[in-house]
């Protein structure tokens, strides 16, 4: 009877001990998001362009190659492979085989990625009723599955970097076939990709929840899940992020907040690449715009400086050209207006607007955009210029300014880092929204469509850096676009929070989270 | 007794049209086309001419509007424009948290309101009752969002007792609770102010009255006479202010959960004001339609049920 | 009392009887008096703004901005280095212009309607009536978001807006104690002697209800001015760069944790001014109600 008696006490100490005694700490594995957004838009990656959408992108899909995770350098050594394994080129440039890793599953049971879900995808992102980067694909000839696991592209004509057009970025994010044919329309609310993380979830203008991919072809991730909650208020945001709330929060873009969260205990503020160029840019069609006095006024009466003062001097830097700092083939040698009010104000007289003008402008509701805006706002007032703004929320706003619903549009973005990409979606005539080819040509401009063209297909590079100075120097003096600042990505973490590299560059705008992110505690 | 409920039923109906119909010419004013803000940029003609088939406005103003009103009845309000689930769907998904925050307001503000109104009354002209006047005056007076950010700045950031984002999971009670309590206590305090007034002007108006006096005369001990007699009637003004002050309490509300940013119809109002949802919007109106023509036929039942005098119809 | 010997017992006694009820509701007590006197200061602040202004409202100053009070910013700056007193003081124009006008609107229409309601009777009253009745049941909030939304927020929008959700009750006020009157015997005499219909509306009718518009026109006032706060507050307002209460909480909100004064001064100003015209209306009702119900 002892016995017994024994063992019951044996096991009772152990289990008091067990519940009394404190848990080996876990690591946490559900991680937190805060973006400011009011919602998801459109979550199909050949479709959205908004910063809220495409920081999702990065986390579900993965491209035939992929630039170094965390960084955004653009050179063709360091590219690496994503969904293929290797690549090669034909002497002449036309013509690219690659060779994909096998066994590579798509999310939610859809199958295996082969040959024919690139040539799919590629259809796809290269169809303008399908996708709203179809413009960077239209030197694609044909895209053949020569079998289960190789790939050939042909070209019409060689491209500057045609590595950079397959990446894990807009239209080389590699969708499956099976799903999108399946789903259709729907394919928006619940994107098939292949990447670490997979759709989980959808709460309207609450959260999208992604689920890790167990069968995700680098390992299955480290984290579980990931909550991407829409706080649109920046005030709340931070909240959240201080008491706990959310781990990695969408920054604060300005001065103060930087400061503010370098202070606060167990956080790291992340800036990053690219640096988004912020650009006014202007209908040249609509009047008073059409006229080029009424725009150099407009350009003489923005105060770059204090603009970036107002945002920070450590986070924001003034613009050069209308190609953001970096990027290959971006020169400073262009016409840029100085702050001059005086001479906008003479222009302005000298236009038939001796007491100034009214301005009808729609605009976007995410703070760090609005926020430049209404400085700008103040700048104009000064030399006569009213700027009557009407405020709508993000996606809504995306949508407006492809009608021509705004003369004067600001839009801040980062493409990938070569002057043709942006030269030819915000610039040239092929690109002017509202044509069937459209993308992102707001300013209606086409002066520099032969330069663009030429500098294209290019071979020499120093000539080819020609070209780019020359189609940048046209497109100011006819001030197309104001540039005004250029401002890196903001983000704080928790310290805890470890992406698995060092992040350097990002240029799906967010962070990028694979399956090496964790929490250290 | 039942001629009484019949006939409020009855009433509903046509009340529930004209409102319907108030709807219906509000949301028609739209400017702009709602075809092209759902199809936006990649949108040929064609695809425009089926989006506006698809919603039905390119049928005449007279047919829309009958179908408005059957779908309005049916239960089908359309389906949001950016998301495209049904707004029915949008709507059932928040109203819990809603319904959390209405119900848990009312009790808190009756809670402290009455009794407090009954107090300030007996105490007529003492600190008490100006304490009370003041105080709830001073209720009145804050508009909800500023209660709000003062609630938030001590309870949610200074004191870190309650949680900043509000929305919570509706499955953990813990939780739940502690997401509701701050919009709550803000919602609830600010009608305790409404209920304090009236429920003191009713009380001292029947206090004055003569079967009072009778009563009193007769040797009834007091707080009999209170209980008994003047709360009972008192009780009846009451209901009307609670069942008017919903009105109110859907304005206040919606300010609150942006304050807090927690889920419910206002919120669904206000992101679909943001977002150009027209038929978001209009659905929203709908369901308030529904809402306000509920309570003033719950009110008057309520009524129904209190009065006497109505009782012996 | 009127002079008036020849109208019958229980007549109406006509304007100098709604001035002196009014002037005798003042001096029952003090609350009246005091939300009177606040409410007229914060008038005159208003309109002595641009003159008393220390900035222009519009002025940014991005090196100065979310301070808290110093001698150069009495209530600091916002987050834009703009002058929150200078930014209050002319807010204060907008709150007081929109709803002084439409109230004003609102007591008019409103009270047209009521009278002619209760005049008329019968059919024309019911319908007008239950008409009255829907647009009560709007939420006034809900109500003024809604025609905004659809409308677009401008100052005459916004206008709108406000006086549609504040017609209804003005109606009623109007018509129950023309309902009253209107069944007076002195009435009848009036009609005999050949008055006309406007004029028995105006003399008689008028005076009863002028001190009941009065008590409602305060109460209402203050919520007008809460109604455009909250509305500017959820974006709905005038549009930005102008200065509204509603819009400098709202911003408030958003920097919440970098300066407290946007938050506080613009919430401090709104309860000012509303519990003053509350007390305002308060007070004269405390006094005017039980006058009115021990007479006729």
């Amino acid at each position: 009877m002892a016995r017994w008696l024994h063992r019951a006490a044996a096991l009772a100490t152990v289990l008091l001990v067990a519940t009394v005694a404190p848990p080996a700490l876990a690591a946490k594995t559900v991680l937190n998001v805060g973006m400011a957004a009011i919602d998801a838009g459109r979550l199909d990656p050949h479709l959205s362009a908004t910063t809220p959408d495409k920081a999702l992108f990065n986390w579900m899909f993965n491209g035939l190659v992929r630039m170094k995770q965390g960084t955004m350098n653009p050179d063709a050594a360091l590219i690496e492979g994503d969904l293929a394994e290797s690549w090669k080129s034909s002497a002449d440039g036309k013509q690219w085989t690659f060779n994909l890793r096998k066994g590579v599953q798509c999310h939610h049971g859809y199958g295996e990625f082969t040959a024919d879900d690139v040539v799919y995808s590629l259809a796809r992102s290269g169809d303008p009723k399908r996708s709203a980067f179809s413009s960077d694909f239209k030197d694609f000839d044909k895209v053949e599955a020569v079998d289960k696991y190789t790939v050939r592209i042909s070209l019409k004509n060689p491209v500057p970097s045609l590595l950079g057009l397959l990446i894990n970025y807009q239209g080389g994010n590699m969708v499956c076939k099976k799903a999108a044919e399946e789903m259709g329309e729907k394919f928006t609310q619940k994107p098939i990709g292949t990447g670490p993380f997979m759709f989980g979830d959808y709460k309207s203008k609450e959260s999208v929840t992604l689920v890790a991919n167990p069968q995700y072809f680098r390992g299955k991730p480290k984290l579980e899940k990931i909550v991407y909650r829409y706080i649109l208020s920046d005030a709340s945001r931070d909240l959240a992020f201080t008491s706990g709330e959310v781990d990695l929060t969408y920054g604060k873009q300005d001065q103060t907040w930087v400061e503010r969260m370098k202070k606060e205990k167990d956080t790291v503020v992340d800036v990053f690449d690219p640096g988004e160029l912020s650009v006014l840019y202007l209908n040249v069609d609509k009047p008073p715009l059409n006229d080029l006095r009424v725009r150099q006024a407009i350009a003489y009466g923005i105060d770059r400086n204090q603009i970036v003062q107002f945002k920070g001097k450590d986070t924001s830097r003034a613009a050069q050209s209308i190609v953001p700092i970096g990027y290959l083939g971006q020169s400073a040698d262009v016409p840029l207006a100085p702050y001059d009010p005086e001479k906008a104000k003479a222009l302005l007289k000298e236009a038939g607007y001796p007491n100034g003008l009214t301005i009808k402008i729609i605009h976007t509701n995410l703070p760090g955009m609005l926020a430049m805006m209404e400085v700008t706002q103040a700048q104009l007032r000064k030399v006569g210029i009213t700027l009557d703004m009407e405020v709508v929320e993000h996606a809504t706003y995306h949508a407006n300014i492809r009608k021509d619903m705004s003369p004067i549009v600001h839009y801040s973005a980062a493409r990938f880092p070569v002057a043709d990409t942006y030269l030819t979606q915000f610039y040239h005539s092929r690109s002017i929204v509202g044509t069937p080819t459209a993308v992102t040509n707001f300013s209606h401009c086409n002066d520099a469509d032969a330069e663009i063209d030429a500098a294209r297909v290019e071979p020499d590079p120093a000539k080819q850096k020609a070209l780019w100075k020359t189609a940048q120097q046209k497109l100011m003096a006819k001030v197309c676009g104001i540039p005004v600042y250029e401002q890196p990505q903001i983000w704080a973490r928790r310290a805890s929070l470890d992406f698995g590299f060092p992040l350097k560059g990002s240029l799906s705008l967010g962070p990028v989270i694979d399956e090496g992110t964790h929490f250290t505690q | 007794m039942l001629g009484y409920i019949l006939k409020r039923l009855l009433l509903a109906i046509p009340t529930l049209f004209a409102v319907l119909t108030i709807v219906f010419v509000l949301a028609r004013v739209l400017p702009g086309d709602p075809a092209q803000t759902i199809l936006g940029d990649q949108a040929s003609a064609e695809a425009l001419a089926n989006m506006r088939h698809r919603l039905g406005v390119d049928k005449p103003i007279g047919a829309q509007y009958v179908d408005f009103l059957v779908n309005a009845v049916r239960g089908d309000w359309g389906n949001s424009l950016v998301t495209g689930k049904p707004v029915i769907e949008e709507v059932r998904n928040v109203l819990p948290y809603t319904i959390d925050l209405t119900v848990t307001s009312i009790v808190l503000g009756t809670l402290i309101g009455v009794p407090l109104g009954v107090w300030s009354a007996l105490r007529r002209n003492t600190w008490v009752d100006y304490v009370a006047r003041i105080g709830s005056l001073l209720g009145l007076s804050f508009p909800a969002f500023v209660s709000a950010i003062l609630l938030l700045l001590v309870f949610a950031i200074q004191l870190r007792w309650f949680p900043v984002i509000s929305s919570g999971s509706l499955d953990d009670p813990v939780e739940r609770l502690r997401s509701l309590a701050l919009p709550a206590v803000n919602l609830g305090i600010i009608m305790a102010a409404y209920v304090t007034r009236v429920t003191r002007s009713s009380m001292l108006e029947v206090l004055g009255e003569d079967y009072i006096r009778t009563a009193r005369a007769k040797g009834v001990p007091t707080r009999a006479v209170i209980w008994r007699h003047a709360f009972r009637n008192g009780l009846i003004p009451v209901v009307t202010v609670v069942g008017l002050y919903l009105g109110i309490l859907i304005g206040n509300s919606v300010l609150t959960e942006i304050v807090f940013n927690r889920p419910g119809l206002g919120k669904l109002i206000v992101s679909a004001l943001n977002q150009r949802d027209y038929t978001v919007l209009q659905g929203m109106m709908v369901v308030y339609a529904f809402a306000i023509v509920l309570v003033n036929l719950l009110t008057d039942l309520t009524y129904g049920f209190i009065d006497p005098r109505v009782k012996r119809q | 009392m009127s002079g008036d010997a020849v109208t019958a017992p229980g007549a109406s006694r006509g304007s100098s009887y709604a001035l002196q009820q009014l002037a005798r509701a003042f001096n029952a007590n003090a609350t009246s008096w005091i939300g009177l006197v606040t409410f007229l200061l914060i008038v005159a602040l208003a309109l002595l703004a641009p003159v008393i202004s220390p900035y222009d409202p519009l002025d940014q100053d991005i090196l100065a901005r979310l301070q808290g009070p110093s001698a150069a910013h009495w209530f600091g700056t916002d987050s834009y280095g703009r002058d929150i007193l200078s930014r209050l003081l002319w807010g204060a124009r907008l709150s007081l212009v929109i709803s002084t006008v439409s109230i004003l609107a609102a007591v008019v229409i409103g009270g047209i309607i009521g009278i002619l309601a209760g005049y008329v009777g019968g059919r024309f009253d019911m319908v007008i009536m239950q008409a009255m009745d829907v647009l009560l049941s709007f939420p006034s909030l809900i109500m003024g978001l809604m025609v905004v939304a659809m409308l677009g927020a401008s100052m005459g929008n916004l206008m709108i807006a406000i006086a549609l959700t504040a017609i209804a009750p003005f109606a009623r006020i109007a018509r129950a104690p023309t309902i009253l009157v209107k069944e007076r015997d002195y009435i009848e005499a009036c009609r005999a002697l050949g008055y006309s219909d406007l004029r028995i509306m105006t003399i008689h009718i008028l005076p009863n209800i002028v001190a009941e518009i009065l008590v409602m026109a305060s109460l209402w006032l203050a919520t007008a001015i809460r109604i455009e706060a909250s509305l500017s507050f959820i974006g709905l307002g005038v549009r930005p760069p102008t200065a509204t209460w509603g819009g400098m909480i709202r911003e408030g909100f958003e920097n919440i944790l970098d300066s407290a004064s946007l938050s506080i001064f613009p919430s401090l100003a709104i309860l000012l001014v509303v519990f003053s015209l509350n007390m305002l209306g308060d007070g004269l009702r405390d006094a005017i109600d039980p006058k009115l119900r021990g007479g006729e």
